[in-house]
């Protein structure tokens, strides 16, 4: 197994890599054999190889690291949004767990920040749907195609979201951006209603 | 193999009856009747029209059908949580959980706190393993920030960790008893708890929410005292737990209401996430300890206990197995405790490199993970928890149809909620 | 649930005792006249001398209503049980129903959401009634301070009678303020104001970010 350290055409394009253990190694191999376009995007630490995908090819990636085999990543550790900031774009990331491989595996699953839509993986796994109600509330990615996207902590009146990075939380410095926030009335960093209108047109045609 | 009770509809017996019929000939299942929505006010929440479909299924009440409120103040609800049952008579139809009612925004104050705050903000969320809660960011940091935690610290955090995951689980066994009516079993829980957390405060300093990991190590070092303390617990701790075995595991009432209530099939519980001890109830050997060995078990002798019930009485099994695995553990940890510092050289306020890393623990509700994204500053950019129990409360809706009323607390206890780490 | 943080302004009059004076049938019954005006006599000082007694039976056995709402309720139930028995005192069976309890302890994190049936809970309570904010969570905020949604203070939704603040407060803690509870309603007995009018008890916070 030794021979894995060594650098292989295809491991070049992996960019820092610390520390390379052989079980992580074999996978590497076997992702950039079964999804040789997503070579570019693939990553490693010491216990996590990473794939960077685009969100709309999340169900089929997923699936099929799920039902090969030899990958067999048969559970969903973790899926979770990141805010890259106002400009920037939304990230869902999984995270995934196998028990060939001693490495967690993450899919990193990129959105456009300005529609934020994305298929649901519930139909893989059920456990998602609490994950996506949460992402819904938190940071507004839409998942189409979920039976349960409603708001999960805050009240089903609430407008902003709350993870979003232009959500600002009150602060006492009066030059900071926060400055007279009232913690519990906060101005509306997004408007709900192209959602409502979304939803709505959604029921209208099924 | 346990065999699966259904209790007869008491309103329409003939409903039943004609599905039974209509199956033994082959034909499809009658179409339903065509409730009627009977909207959200009828159970105080506000009043709108369904957002999703899921809604619109709990929320439309067939003839016979009501909805009813449990929670969200409730004796067992575990805290502050709302379940929306439909029932018809004391069946239970469906059920819908409304959560939100302890959320604190704790992500987002993590991500506005510097990393050593961190650890104060996530205590509070799953307060009954605040040292879990801990362990998982320590661990991420250090990644992040490249130290590695010296050996003594990372077996004192061994240590309280599975000290942590005596009382918890301690806790569940009454907790379990309470909420189907016994209370007996949450007094001796409480002693056993009171002493460990006294235990953990001589270390710490705090009796609950600990604040006792650092990046690059703990707090305190464990001195003479703390282990002479430890030794005198060690000597008594069988005690309560075994008093309360004695009360629950062979008693009729108990085993009655438990066995073959809320089975959860293996297969089932991976699709919904449960994790943990709930998941190991059901057959499946997936623990964090041994699939992903952190800190040092990997230098540690156990096996994964498992179960094959699936069952509340399985988990409840389960958790008493793994008690007695944790003081197993404690033993080994103490007799192989090397000597040396507890703190790796850390800067006060510490910058990381940009980068991001996952780390997991197995706390004792399940798989609790923790995702940080550094940018450079000094706090993190992202921080994302994964709490175990928030996940598990998705099999309510698949268990209970079908059930009485009076055993959703029995299946819920049973996977140990904590409130404040479901709704963070 | 729109947050009516602001309330009416609270009032700060004093309890007026309806002005008899002057009435010269009641003079006729053998009333004294109260020192801060009004009556003592055979209407009004039936209840009031009833209370004098009464408070003395409450103030032994004051029942707290089961309402955890976080990390502070698992040291609530740890004052309940074997070890620090809060029963000594009078005060151990938590009641599920708020109908039969007279003390609310708060202990644990109030967020927007559940601040609407906490106060429902507290309105459900029948007078006399006693509040005790557990905790710096229902006391200020505590380290959730600058949260989105949790509210900063209980004190912004009903009045509260004793603060015990820790995070969380030990059971000792919590009983100490219990038997503070006890020497208050000793101290107030007989003329205690009820809650009713008063609203909540401050409507804006010195230091509040506003
Ligand atoms: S004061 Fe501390 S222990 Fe109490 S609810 Fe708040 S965070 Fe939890």
């Amino acid at each position: 197994m030794a021979d894995l350290r060594r650098p292989r055409p295809a491991a070049k394009q992996l960019g820092r890599r610390r520390d390379l253990s052989a079980p992580a190694g074999a996978l590497v191999r076997l992702l950039l054999d079964r999804f040789a376009d997503l070579a570019p995007t693939v990553w490693t630490d010491e216990d996590t190889v990473e794939v960077r995908i685009d969100g709309e090819r999340n169900v089929e990636v997923l699936a099929r690291l799920r039902d090969d085999p030899e990958l067999n990543f048969f559970m969903l550790a973790d899926a979770a949004a990141v805010d890259y900031g106002p400009t920037e774009h939304f990230e869902v990331v999984y995270h995934l767990y196998s028990d060939l491989h001693p490495a967690w595996l993450r899919v990193r699953a990129r959105v456009d920040r300005a529609d934020p839509h994305l298929p649901t993986i519930t139909g893989l796994w059920e456990g998602a749907s609490f994950h996506e109600r949460e992402m819904y509330d938190m940071m507004g990615i839409v998942f189409d195609g979920s039976r349960d996207l409603r708001r999960i902590y805050m009240s089903p009146d609430y407008r902003s979201f709350p993870q979003r990075k232009d959500f600002l939380l009150p602060d006492d410095a009066a030059d900071s951006p926060a400055a007279g926030v009232d913690p519990l009335e906060r101005p509306e960093t997004w408007d709900l209603s192209r959602f409502v209108e979304a939803a709505t047109s959604s029921e209208a045609e099924s | 193999m346990t065999s699966e009770v259904r209790i007869p509809d008491p309103l329409h017996p003939e409903r039943t009856e004609e599905a039974r019929l209509r199956a033994a000939a082959g034909l499809a299942p009658a179409p339903s009747t065509g409730g009627e929505y009977a909207g959200f006010e009828s159970v105080g929440l506000p009043d709108r029209p369904p957002q999703t479909e899921r809604e619109r299924e709990v929320y439309t009440l067939d003839e016979g059908e009501m909805l009813v409120n449990i929670g969200p103040q409730h004796p067992s609800t575990h805290g502050v949580m709302r379940l929306v049952a439909k029932v018809r008579g004391e069946v239970v139809v469906d059920i819908d959980p409304v959560l939100g009612y302890l959320h604190r925004g704790i992500e987002k104050l993590c991500e506005n706190a510097t990393y050593t705050t961190v650890m104060t903000y996530v205590d509070p969320m799953d307060y009954l393993s605040s040292m879990h809660n801990e362990h998982a960011p320590a661990i991420a940091f250090e990644k992040l920030y490249g130290v590695k935690a010296p050996r003594r610290a990372e077996y004192i955090r061994a240590l309280v960790v599975e000290l942590n995951r005596v009382f918890s689980h301690g806790l569940m066994m009454g907790f379990q008893a309470l909420d189907m009516g016994g209370l007996t079993p949450i007094l001796y829980a409480f002693i056993n708890r009171d002493e460990v957390v006294d235990l953990l405060a001589s270390i710490s300093g705090q009796r609950m929410l600990f604040n006792f990991f650092r990046v690059g190590g703990v707090n305190f070092d464990a001195n003479d005292e703390f282990f002479s303390r430890l030794g005198t617990w060690r000597a008594g701790v069988l005690k309560t737990i075994e008093m309360n075995e004695r009360i629950l595991t062979d008693n009729e009432i108990f085993r009655g209401r438990t066995i073959g209530m809320g089975v959860l099939s293996g297969s089932e519980a991976m699709a919904l996430g449960v994790t943990g001890p709930s998941l190991r109830a059901s057959g499946v050997p997936f623990d964090v300890r041994k699939a992903h060995p952190y800190s040092i078990y990997s230098e540690l002798e156990f096996e994964v206990i498992t179960h094959t019930g699936g069952d509340v009485y399985a988990r409840y099994l389960q958790r008493v197995a793994e008690i007695k695995q944790s003081i197993h553990l404690i033993d080994q940890i103490v007799d192989k405790m090397p000597h040396g510092p507890v703190q790796a050289q850390v800067p006060g306020i510490i910058r990381p490199k940009p980068g991001r890393a996952y780390a997991a623990v197995e706390s004792p509700r399940g798989l609790y993970s923790v995702y940080a994204i550094s940018d450079g500053g000094p706090n993190p950019y992202r921080f994302r928890m994964r709490d175990p129990s928030f996940v598990s409360l998705q099999a309510m809706p698949k268990l209970m149809p079908g059930r009485l009323i009076a055993d959703t607390m029995a299946v819920m206890a049973s996977f140990d909620p904590v409130m404040g780490g479901v709704d963070k | 649930m729109a947050l009516d943080t602001k309330g009416p302004p609270p009032d700060t009059s004093p309890i007026v005792i309806p002005d008899l004076a002057g009435d010269d049938d009641f003079r006729e019954f053998g009333m004294a006249e109260h020192p801060r005006g009004g009556f003592h006599g055979l209407l009004e000082v039936i209840p009031t001398r009833a209370d004098l007694v009464l408070d003395l039976i409450r103030a032994n056995s004051l029942w707290p209503l089961l309402s955890g709402l976080s990390c502070c309720a698992i040291e609530m139930m740890s004052s309940a049980t074997s070890k620090n028995d809060i029963d000594r005192f009078g005060m151990f069976p938590f009641r599920a129903s708020p109908r039969q309890a007279d003390v609310l302890i708060v202990a644990g994190t109030l967020t927007t959401k559940m601040a609407g049936p906490l106060v429902r809970l507290w309105e459900q309570m029948p007078e006399p009634k006693w509040c005790v904010a557990m905790g710096t969570c229902t006391t200020s905020g505590g380290r959730f301070k600058r949260s989105y949604s949790v509210v900063q203070g209980v004190d912004r939704l009903m009045p509260v009678d004793v603060y015990v603040p820790g995070c969380p407060p030990r059971p000792e803690g919590l009983i100490y303020g219990m038997l503070r509870l006890r020497e208050l309603v000793l101290q107030r007995r007989g003329e205690w104001p009820t809650y009713v009018d008063r609203g909540p008890q401050r409507s804006n916070w010195e230091g509040d970010v506003t």
